[in-house]
C-alpha cells in the first residue's frame, strides 16, 4: 500500500497532541466564579452581569417562564437550552477582560451582557 | 516563463467588486449594527476560512460542494461534495468528519481522459483549534486547522487512485468595524501523496495564502471579495516548483433563520503561470474557475 510521508504523519501527530493537551490549560482547575440570572417574561434578569477576569464563570439560568429558552452567546462560545421552570449551567472558560454579549436564541428581544474586568 | 497578465479583465474584476462593496456599505449603514448580534465567521469569507469554531455543545451539518471547471481544452467540470458532520466538544476546539462524493465530465481535454462519472470519493476529518481568541478590545482571532483526506478517486482526473492528503491551514480573522466589517486571512500547506492504478505515485503539494474583507449589510446577510494567490510543487517539501495563480472572486452568505444558512463563493483565475511553458494563466495545475456553495443546519 502506501506510505505516507513522515513529515505528514509528524504534523498530524503534533497536531492532535496540541488539540488534546489544550483543554487542560491552568487557568480551568481554578474555583469559578458563579453568575445567577433568571429568565422571566421574555427577559433576563438583570441583564448585566459582572465577573473577575482569567478565572473560570458558571453561569446558572433559572428559566421561570412556561416555554424552553436556549441561552446562547457567540463570545462565550456556548449554548445552552434550558427547559419550562428549570435551571441550566454553563461552564465558561477563565475570560479577558471585555465585554460579552448573551441572548435567548428562541427570542429576539432577550437580551444581556457579562463584563469581564 | 510568465505569463501576461490580462489586464482589463482583472480590473474590470476588482473595479466590479470594489464597486459592490462601496453599495452595499452605503446599504448597510442606513441600519445600526450595534443591536446586531454577534456573527460566527467562520463562513463569511467564501473559500477563505473564518477563525470561528462554534459554540460548546453545537452541532451541524452541511453540505458542502466545490466545483472546478476550465481547462487549457476541451471541456471539464469536477465538483466534490463534502457531507459533514462538525461540533464543538469545548470552548477551544471543533472537530469535524464525513464523506466525499464527486462528479467528473471531461472531454477533449490534454492529458486527461475523456470521463462522466459519479461517485462516492473519500473521506475526511477535520480537528481546529481556536489559539487566539477575539474579545471586546482585541478584534484578532486565529485558529490552526487540520485536515487529513483519503480519496479513492482523483479530484482532477476522476481515475480511481490511493490519495492521501493532509490539508494545514492557519484561519485568521478581524473585526474592523464592530459587527459590521471584517477581514480574513488564510495560510495553507497542503502536502499529499497519489498512487494510480498502476503503482505510479506522485508527491505533490500546495502553498499559498489569502485574504478577504467581507461587509455585513444586514443582520442576517453577509457580502465580499476574496483573493488567492497559490503555489504549485512537484514535492511535499516545497523545493520543486512547477507553477502558480491568482484567483480572485465575490463571496456571499446568508443566515436564513437562527438555525441554518448558505454561504457561497466564485473564485476565477486572473492569473497565473506554469513553469516551462509560456501560456497565459496556469490550467494545468489550477482551474480557470470554482464555486463554492454550502449549507448547513446547526442543532
Amino acid at each position: 500500500m502506501h506510505a505516507v510521508p513522515s513529515v505528514m504523519r509528524r504534523v498530524t501527530l503534533a497536531a492532535v497532541c496540541a488539540i488534546a493537551l489544550a483543554p487542560l490549560s491552568p487557568s480551568q482547575a481554578q474555583q469559578p466564579t458563579e453568575v445567577r440570572l433568571t429568565y422571566s417574561k421574555g427577559q433576563f434578569q438583570p441583564s448585566e452581569v459582572n465577573a473577575p477576569a482569567d478565572k473560570p464563570v458558571t453561569i446558572r439560568v433559572k428559566n421561570l417562564d412556561a416555554k424552553a429558552m436556549e441561552f446562547e452567546s457567540k463570545s462565550l462560545r456556548v449554548e445552552k437550552v434550558v427547559a419550562a421552570n428549570s435551571e441550566g449551567v454553563i461552564n465558561v472558560r477563565a475570560l479577558k477582560p471585555g465585554r460579552y454579549e448573551f441572548y435567548d436564541d428562541f427570542n429576539e428581544k432577550a437580551r444581556g451582557a457579562l463584563t469581564v474586568q | 516563463m510568465r505569463a501576461r497578465i490580462q489586464p482589463g479583465r482583472c480590473h474590470s474584476l476588482v473595479l466590479g467588486a470594489v464597486g459592490c462593496l462601496f453599495w452595499a456599505s452605503g446599504a448597510a449603514r442606513a441600519e445600526d449594527a450595534s443591536a446586531w448580534r454577534d456573527i460566527e465567521t467562520k463562513y463569511i469569507f467564501g473559500f477563505t476560512t473564518g477563525s470561528g469554531i462554534g459554540l460548546e455543545g453545537e452541532k451541524e451539518f452541511t453540505v458542502d460542494s466545490f466545483g472546478r471547471f476550465g481547462k487549457r481544452d476541451g471541456h471539464y467540470a469536477a465538483t466534490e461534495t463534502k457531507y459533514e458532520f462538525e461540533f464543538t466538544p469545548n470552548q477551544f476546539i471543533q472537530i469535524e468528519f464525513g464523506a466525499l462524493g464527486s462528479t467528473h465530465n471531461i472531454g477533449g481535454v490534454t492529458d486527461l481522459d475523456d470521463r462522466s462519472q459519479v461517485a462516492l470519493s473519500g473521506a475526511f476529518a477535520e480537528f481546529r483549534y481556536l489559539a487566539i481568541e477575539r474579545t471586546s478590545s482585541n478584534p484578532l482571532a486565529v485558529t490552526l486547522a487540520v485536515e487529513p483526506t483519503v480519496r479513492r478517486i482523483d479530484e482532477t482526473s476522476g481515475e480511481r487512485v490511493w490519495n492521501f492528503e493532509l490539508e494545514t491551514v492557519i484561519n485568521a480573522d478581524l473585526e474592523l468595524v464592530k459587527n459590521r466589517l471584517f477581514a480574513g486571512f488564510n495560510l495553507l500547506y497542503e502536502p499529499e501523496v497519489t498512487q494510480n492504478a498502476i503503482g505510479y505515485t506522485q508527491r505533490e503539494a500546495k502553498f499559498g495564502g489569502s485574504a478577504a474583507l467581507s461587509l455585513r449589510i444586514a443582520p442576517n446577510v453577509v457580502v465580499g471579495g476574496e483573493v488567492w494567490y497559490l503555489r504549485h510543487y512537484d514535492n511535499a517539501g516545497l523545493s520543486a516548483f512547477t507553477g502558480d495563480a491568482v484567483l480572485l472572486g465575490p463571496t456571499l452568505y446568508i443566515q436564513f433563520t437562527p438555525k441554518m444558512f448558505m454561504t457561497a463563493a466564485w473564485n476565477t483565475q486572473v492569473w497565473g503561470r506554469e513553469v516551462d511553458n509560456p501560456v497565459s494563466l496556469n490550467l494545468s495545475e489550477f482551474q480557470r474557475n470554482r464555486v463554492k456553495l454550502k449549507f448547513a443546519y446547526e442543532f
